[in-house]
């Protein structure tokens, strides 16, 4: 059963991927999304190429990042919103774990959980989990 | 050189002391409410600003090997603009655009402070001559933990750490050995269930610990308190938050004070977990103008195994006042 929904997975992962990287192509919205400062980190660069995030879930995770820090509804937050700047602090962050945890049905590691500093590190973070989990 | 400014007329209105049992020179919890701000300079203060650092900023001796002082700051209390902008003179460009990258006035302001409290406390001590705040240089440990940077700088290799809250700004400072200090909010509401949380990210006796407290209120304090000595050590530890995920240790709570067990070492034995408990880190948990919690945690000193920590708090409004609030001992 393991070594089918194994092999099954890594069928799937291909096309998920091209399909990723032809929406960056198309969607120049987000190549305005990164930031210079990513393409130093080699671990930012495959982050970029493999998994930029969906816009959809960047939305949720900015939706659960102002809920958690009382921002006003109309705070205007990008991908690239620094938590720190937004006056999160360590609890703070880790409450958006946790709600993040809930909301996408995913566990994040407490190692994955600090490296997350932006809204679009924790949407890549978050879909690269998702992708993750065996197939239901 | 004086240890600290002496002050006529003692302490404010208002003051209560916690209890003593007069043989215990060690607390467990301590507070002083100071009711009216005791003024240590006149309130012709703002002519002071400018004159030179040295007067500005009492210079005090370094802190003892137990000792760890405990600066912090209201940022409701500063509203001056001009007392704001000299603030900003004090910060090298990479802080002022950090400074400049928070979102909002409050946020930014509270930057500021937090980089004003560390620059302007740290000259505070230098004994040989006066310090511009200014001239002090940061580097950041392999971690990524903030220090001062003393061998280019001639200065005393002191230790610090920072924590805010919005209402908040504390940091501690130590010679000889590392420190770690969290302040946060005694009413903060978890978003979360209490339990749920601890169960998440705190140990398995803490959370055996907590779920024993059945008044919700006392256990979301009780939360809190925790989180600010797990947070106290870990940057204490200063090797990054990896190094030690909350549920791989436990801050037990003994009559005596707190105590840090590394969780691999705890057994079912109670005799052995007793004798693994001393982790060779000393706590202090202390309640700051009676509105936060604030936990400070040192390592222990080979010599000092066992010693109380003593534990100086000064609120401070740098170059306009300074108040001490609490001299004491804690003990592990």
């Amino acid at each position: 059963m393991a070594s089918l929904s194994a092999t099954s997975l890594s069928f799937k992962a291909p096309s998920t991927r091209s399909t990723r990287i032809s929406q960056v192509l198309r969607k120049a919205s987000t190549f305005q999304s990164i930031s210079f400062g990513r393409f130093q980190s080699s671990k930012s660069l495959r982050l970029q190429i493999s998994c930029a995030a969906k816009p959809e879930t960047v939305q949720k995770v900015s939706d659960i990042v102002k809920e958690q820090l009382a921002l006003s509804a109309d705070t205007a937050l990008t991908s690239e919103s620094k938590f720190s700047a937004l006056g999160a602090d360590s609890l703070d962050t880790v409450e958006i774990v946790m709600a993040l945890e809930e909301k996408f049905n995913i566990s994040v590691e407490e190692a994955d959980a600090q490296n997350i500093t932006t809204i679009q590190e924790a949407a890549d973070l978050i879909e690269d989990l998702v992708q993750k989990k065996p197939a239901a | 050189m004086e240890e600290e400014k002496k002050f006529v007329g003692g302490w404010g209105k208002g003051n209560k002391m916690g209890e003593r049992r007069p043989e215990d020179i060690c607390w467990k919890e301590r507070w002083v409410d100071v009711g009216s701000a005791v003024r240590l300079l006149d309130l012709s203060a703002m002519s002071q600003m400018q004159r030179s650092f040295s007067i500005d900023l009492p210079s005090l001796r370094l802190p003892s090997r137990r000792e760890t002082h405990l600066w912090y700051i209201l940022p409701d209390e500063v509203k001056s603009t001009s007392l704001l902008k000299r603030y900003s003179q004090l910060l090298s460009q990479t802080e002022k655009d950090r400074v400049d990258q928070m979102r909002g006035d409050e946020l930014k302001k509270n930057a500021l402070l937090a980089r004003t409290l560390v620059r302007t406390t740290i000259a505070r001590y230098q004994t040989n001559e006066a310090v511009d705040p200014r001239s002090l240089m940061f580097k950041k440990n392999m971690y990524g933990k903030p220090e001062l940077d003393w061998q280019n700088c001639n200065v005393q290799p002191l230790h610090f750490n920072i924590s805010h809250t919005d209402s908040l700004i504390a940091c501690g400072v130590t010679v000889h050995v590392p420190v770690g200090i969290d302040v946060e909010d005694k009413e903060r509401k978890i978003k979360h269930d209490v339990l749920t949380f601890a169960k998440r990210f705190y140990s398995a006796d803490e959370v055996n610990c907590l779920a024993t407290i059945l008044d919700p209120e006392a256990q979301r304090k009780e939360f809190i308190k925790l989180w600010t000595l797990k947070e106290a050590y870990v940057k204490a530890l200063g090797k990054g938050f990896s190094a030690a995920p909350f549920n791989t240790f436990t801050i037990q709570s003994n009559p005596g004070g707190y105590n840090l067990c590394k969780t691999s070492e705890i057994t079912a034995n109670p005799l052995e977990e007793t004798k693994k408990c001393n982790g060779g880190w000393k706590f202090a948990l202390l309640e700051l103008a009676d509105s936060h919690y604030a936990a400070v945690c040192t390592e222990d000193d080979q010599a000092d195994e066992g010693a109380p920590m003593r534990v100086i708090v000064r609120k401070t409004i740098p170059f306009v006042e300074d108040q001490l609030i609490l001299k004491e001992y804690f003990c592990n």
